[in-house]
């Protein structure tokens, strides 16, 4: 995507008030407390463990770090993880 | 989540082994597969969940990403099938006690008789063996109790009346004999009387005193003879006889000139349908097509005293050819006749004898042929009639 074409993304989305993750191909992730987590529009599963799951999206990586981690639902845009959650960090490219 | 639809689908549990976990696995979701419950167990293996209808999809995939897959167990409703379908000797086990249950339920097992005696109640059973109503026989092929009641007073001229009542798998008959009074009447005093209007032309009394002769015209209910011997006298006899006479009868006879026939031809068709309750599907013969007359018989089971809502119903078609033919007046007349002789012999005794005939009037109007005919009649008019004594 060229740098052009995001600058026009993210004014449209703002100017009409546009959900920002449907016009920028963002992750959208919800959190039921630490226990689950929902992450929809992403592109991979990088890696998984008890520990660490990183999950790739459009512009970078996500890595959550916890506890007995587990894929309770894995679909092609969706997961849902289980287990206790320590942090959601982000790593753009 | 995993829902009922994925139980109906079937579930499988599967382990995966090999480096390109990760790969695999998000290959094989891009495809489209649902995950359910992945955990990690090593550091090569994982445990997850798929669809059944998915495992194509992971087993071509597999190869390519130098992982093996191994089952560990299966849900939902193809494993339950496929674990009731390798237990044959139970399936075979449940169909034949089905059918042996519809059998048992649909056999005859006893047949009752009360209310006769010993001798006619013998002669019932050997008549019921006839038509095939014995213990140990298929009721299915039976006919309806109505039928078997009908048959039997038919057959069997001593019965008065027989009850025939299907409980379950046994018949209860239930007989009254006939008592015979004709001895009785024959002893009573009677005169004979005239049944209808005629001329007599052949008076033969045997018993009794004649009141009429050759030639005489009669009324209805006038007396022929009496069993009164001698008049104002108490000596009575029961007056017997044959007196013929001449009878006329007028008949109108209404025929149209023009008159379509259906006429069956020699082709049959069958029609099979099941029913289940008010709803019918054909099973086979559904696409003929055609002018056909219809004739339908219904087979149904029965277990028990329940009669399942399930049955097969055979309909025969026989196809059938509309032909009409216009007659002359003629021939009309002749067919009129013809008629009117025919349901003039029903209505009359069978000795009686048709002696002429006589066209009083005849004519065609709105496409109607109308015929007022006569006939002459030799029958029987004497008819007895008791003399009441006053005690």
């Amino acid at each position: 995507m060229s740098k052009w074409q995001k600058q026009i993304r993210a004014w449209v989305s703002r100017y009409f008030d546009l959900p920002s993750d449907v016009m920028l191909d963002l992750p959208r992730i919800t959190t039921i407390g630490s226990i689950h987590l929902y992450i929809e529009n992403h592109t991979g599963l990088l890696h998984f463990s008890d520990q660490e799951i990183r999950i790739q999206y459009k512009q970078g990586q996500v890595r959550i770090l916890g506890k007995d981690l587990g894929v309770k639902m894995m679909l092609k845009e969706e997961l849902l993880l289980e287990g206790t959650l320590k942090s959601v960090e982000f790593l753009p490219d | 989540m995993k829902n009922q639809q994925d139980f109906f689908q079937g579930l499988m549990t599967i382990r995966i082994k090999g480096k390109l976990l990760e790969a695999f696995v998000q290959a094989c979701t891009k495809r489209g597969c649902k995950i359910y419950d992945m955990k990690r167990i090593s550091h090569e293996e994982i445990v997850l969940t798929i669809l059944w209808k998915d495992f194509k999809i992971w087993k071509q995939l597999r190869r390519k990403y130098k992982c093996k897959v191994f089952l560990e167990k299966g849900q939902g409703v193809p494993f339950l099938l496929q674990g009731l379908f390798r237990k044959n000797a139970l399936l075979i086990a449940f169909c034949l006690a089905i059918v042996l249950v519809f059998l048992l339920a649909n056999t005859l097992w006893s047949v009752e008789i009360k209310g006769i005696n010993p001798e006619l109640e013998a002669a019932v059973e050997e008549k019921l063996d006839s038509y095939g109503v014995s213990p140990g026989k298929l009721l299915l092929t039976m006919h309806e109790p109505g039928a078997i009641q009908k048959k039997l007073l038919d057959d069997l001229p001593d019965l008065l009346w027989i009850g025939v009542k299907k409980q379950g798998t046994s018949y209860h008959l239930y007989g009254v004999e006939k008592t015979r009074h004709d001895k009785d009447d024959q002893n009573q005093p009677a005169d004979l009387v005239a049944s209808k209007k005629g001329m007599i032309i052949k008076p033969f009394i045997k018993k009794g005193r004649p009141l009429v002769s050759v030639y005489d015209v009669v009324k209805k209910g006038q007396r022929l003879a009496t069993g009164q011997l001698v008049d104002e006298e108490k000596a009575f006899v029961h007056a017997e006889g044959e007196v013929i006479a001449e009878t006329w009868y007028k008949v109108e006879q209404t025929l149209p000139v023009k008159q379509v026939f259906q006429l069956t031809e020699g082709t049959h068709h069958k029609k099979y349908e099941v029913s289940i309750g008010s709803f019918a599907f054909p099973i086979w013969g559904w696409w003929k097509e055609g002018n056909f007359r219809e004739e339908q018989k219904v087979y149904s089971l029965e277990v028990l005293r329940w009669k399942p809502p399930v049955h097969v119903k055979r309909i025969d078609l026989y196809e059938i050819d509309d032909a009409s033919v216009r007659f002359s007046e003629k021939q009309l007349m002749e067919k009129g006749v013809q008629f009117a002789m025919e349901s003039l012999k029903q209505q009359l005794k069978k000795d009686s004898i048709i002696k002429d005939e006589k066209v009083l009037h005849h004519g065609v109007e709105n496409g109607k042929v109308k015929l007022i005919l006569l006939f002459k009649v030799h029958e029987d008019i004497a008819m007895t009639k008791y003399i009441s004594q006053g005690d």
